[in-house]
């Protein structure tokens, strides 16, 4: 009995969960939560990171001595 | 109270209704633009196809694929570590945290109105195309320093310039010799899932100093480089010449800020001359010697061998393909599905995806032809892609088939790599390889010379097409010389062409809406014909991925 409540349980939590993701899919829910909110999250994020200046790279040749073979 | 007016529920036909329910609207009667939230091109909701193909879409491709990016990322990345650094690079790098989530919707745009075995065809060349991404995504982030990646791994991987084919690192495979195209997954997908991020590279490379009106691929390229957007994933890097001179500013720009060992492999492009052959294969060579110099990896030709005849499977497949797209109605390719998936394995390489993914095509195809389905019912022009197309608005395609009946039979990218490498021999093979390397896109054709960009001609008879759409790259200066040459020629052959502008990955010079308006203009006004879905004549979706 209490096997068969478990797996009827587990069916039932199954199928709504997949009713849910059909609903997250059919009304681009995930498409929504990207846009409005995932995007401009990373974005501001980006837009604010600390980067390293590309001129304190020294402008010389590694490979000078490859290239003279 | 009110009583509710029912008089409405009267004139509804519950028949079609039903009907519609099941098996989704027919092609005239979608209003496909009517789904969309204006400016974003986010879906009020998406396309109900009817119960079999929207279960499909939902169980098979949206599901399938969600889930099949976790178990990528967890076999590709070699399991819970893997995942850790994916979430670092996810935090590190705009490229991958601001674009690649986004990337089911590249999905939908690309395959809006498909059904039946062209959804499924179609879908399959989008999900190799994924694995292929997220082979190459936790490749970098596996190897980068500047996440804590593993040093071991990042001392037998090479950059390279985009279109440096991968094929260069297969002798090296069974070593764990790792290729990383630096630019294909920073910047070339980007433009097609998420066109988003790029914009940040190019006004990063301008508000330098630099001036704007290159080609904006190789503002791009240096833009990730400027910005610092780079991993630290490979010890030494391959570049070439790609097209232009462009192409040579980018390198100069990268091989200042990654400061690491390079080896320039210039890519002759007037290629018909035999003596620039052999010149191309010394080339080769002297970049396998930097390559084990770099890496302490040896030069094994069974392994080389091994991957090479792979491909050419690879290559006979695609052949098969274009036999069935010239010849029958049962071709169930869409325009972007076959484009994309085409220049990425040719491009990237032979590896164990593509060919899961070409299997599970080539059931499809056969069931299409020996059913002799009409895969794209609605055609009312076959036409040739020609030229290099916006990375922006790759899904054109899509929309025009949709909108107008024009379906895009075949590209000028796909023909690019049209070429079975010998393995009897190490010089055979030598040898076809390096033309396989000048063959390289945005060359081949593109600035291989008068006669292979007008190889147009002989295609559009060869695919049975009866329209070209001719891209019109604005900051290419090589592909602007030649719009004379075309319109001269497309005057003489009577040839129905649509020129259609576009900055390559920048949005901003030409916006998506501008190249719809073009097209119906042209469908209006020269051909007369009136569109099949007048909901996708014009939307705005300035905003949108």
């Amino acid at each position: 009995m209490k096997a068969k409540k478990i797996i009827k349980r587990t069916l039932g939590l199954a199928a709504a969960a997949y009713a849910g993701l059909f609903c997250v899919f059919y009304f681009d829910l995930d498409g929504k939560l990207l846009y409005y909110v995932v995007e401009p999250f990373m974005k501001n994020h980006f837009d604010n990171m600390e980067r390293r200046d590309p001129h304190t790279v020294p402008y010389d040749m590694l490979d000078s001595e490859y290239m003279d073979k | 109270m009110k009583k509710p007016d029912l008089s409405k529920l009267k004139e509804v036909d519950f028949k079609k209704a039903a009907r519609d329910f099941v098996y989704g609207k027919p092609h005239g009667e979608r209003r496909l633009g009517d789904l969309y939230i204006p400016k974003t091109g986010l879906y009020k909701h998406r396309e109900w196809r009817g119960i079999k193909d929207t279960m499909y879409y939902f169980n098979n491709i949206w599901l399938y694929n969600y889930g099949m990016i976790v178990r990528d990322l967890m076999v590709y990345g070699g399991g819970p570590k893997g995942a850790v650094q994916f979430l670092k690079g996810t935090w590190r790098y705009r490229w991958m945290g601001q674009t690649y989530l986004t990337v089911m919707h590249w999905f939908d745009r690309c395959l809006e109105g498909m059904r039946g075995e062209t959804l499924k065809a179609s879908a399959w060349h989008f999900r190799g195309i994924t694995s292929a991404c997220l082979y190459q995504i936790t490749g970098f982030f596996n190897r980068d320093l500047n996440i804590g990646g593993d040093p071991a791994l990042r001392a037998k991987t090479i950059g390279t310039d985009e279109t440096v084919w991968g094929g260069i690192i297969y002798p090296y495979m069974d070593q764990g010799g790792y290729y990383l195209p630096t630019q294909m997954i920073p910047y070339f997908v980007t433009c097609h899932c998420n066109n988003h991020t790029v914009l940040n590279y190019i006004d990063a490379v301008q508000a330098y100093g630099l001036p704007g009106d290159p080609c904006p691929m190789c503002q791009a390229e240096a833009g990730i480089y400027i910005e610092d957007d780079v991993p630290d994933s490979y010890v030494a890097m391959v570049t070439t010449n790609e097209a232009c001179d462009s192409s040579v500013g980018t390198s100069v720009i990268q091989d200042w800020m990654m400061n690491k060992p390079l080896f320039a492999m210039p890519q002759v492009m007037q290629f018909d001359d035999d003596s620039v052959l052999e010149n191309c294969a010394k080339e080769i060579e002297m970049a396998w010697r930097f390559i084990e110099e770099q890496t302490g990896l040896e030069f094994h030709w069974e392994e080389l061998k091994k991957h090479i005849e792979l491909q050419n499977k690879q290559t006979q497949f695609e052949r098969e393909k274009w036999d069935v797209a010239a010849n029958t109605h049962s071709y169930p390719i869409n325009g972007v599905a076959q484009a994309l998936y085409r220049i990425f394995y040719s491009q990237y390489g032979e590896r164990p995806f593509w060919h899961d993914v070409d299997a599970k095509v080539k059931k499809i195809m056969e069931k299409c032809v020996n059913e002799d389905i009409n895969t794209f019912p609605m055609t009312r022009h076959r036409v040739i892609a020609w030229s290099c197309a916006p990375l922006y608005y790759s899904a054109w395609c899509t929309w025009a088939y949709n909108c107008w009946g024009l379906n895009t039979i075949i590209n000028m990218d796909s023909l690019m790599f049209d070429l079975d490498i010998r393995t009897d021999t190490y010089e055979n093979c030598l040898m076809d390889i390096a033309k396989y390397h000048e063959w390289a896109p945005m060359r081949r054709m593109a600035v291989g010379g008068l006669q292979h960009i007008f190889e147009l001609w002989e295609n559009m008879e060869k695919f049975n097409c009866d329209m070209v759409m001719m891209y019109d790259q604005l900051q290419c200066k090589g592909m602007q010389g030649v719009v004379g040459l075309f319109e001269d020629e497309f005057r003489a052959r009577n040839i129905h062409a649509i020129w259609m502008p576009h900055a390559l990955p920048d949005k901003r010079t030409v916006p998506r809406s501008q190249i719809r308006q073009i097209i119906n203009d042209y469908m209006f006004t020269v051909m007369g014909e009136e569109p099949l879905d007048p909901s996708l004549l014009d939307f705005d979706d300035i905003d949108s991925w």
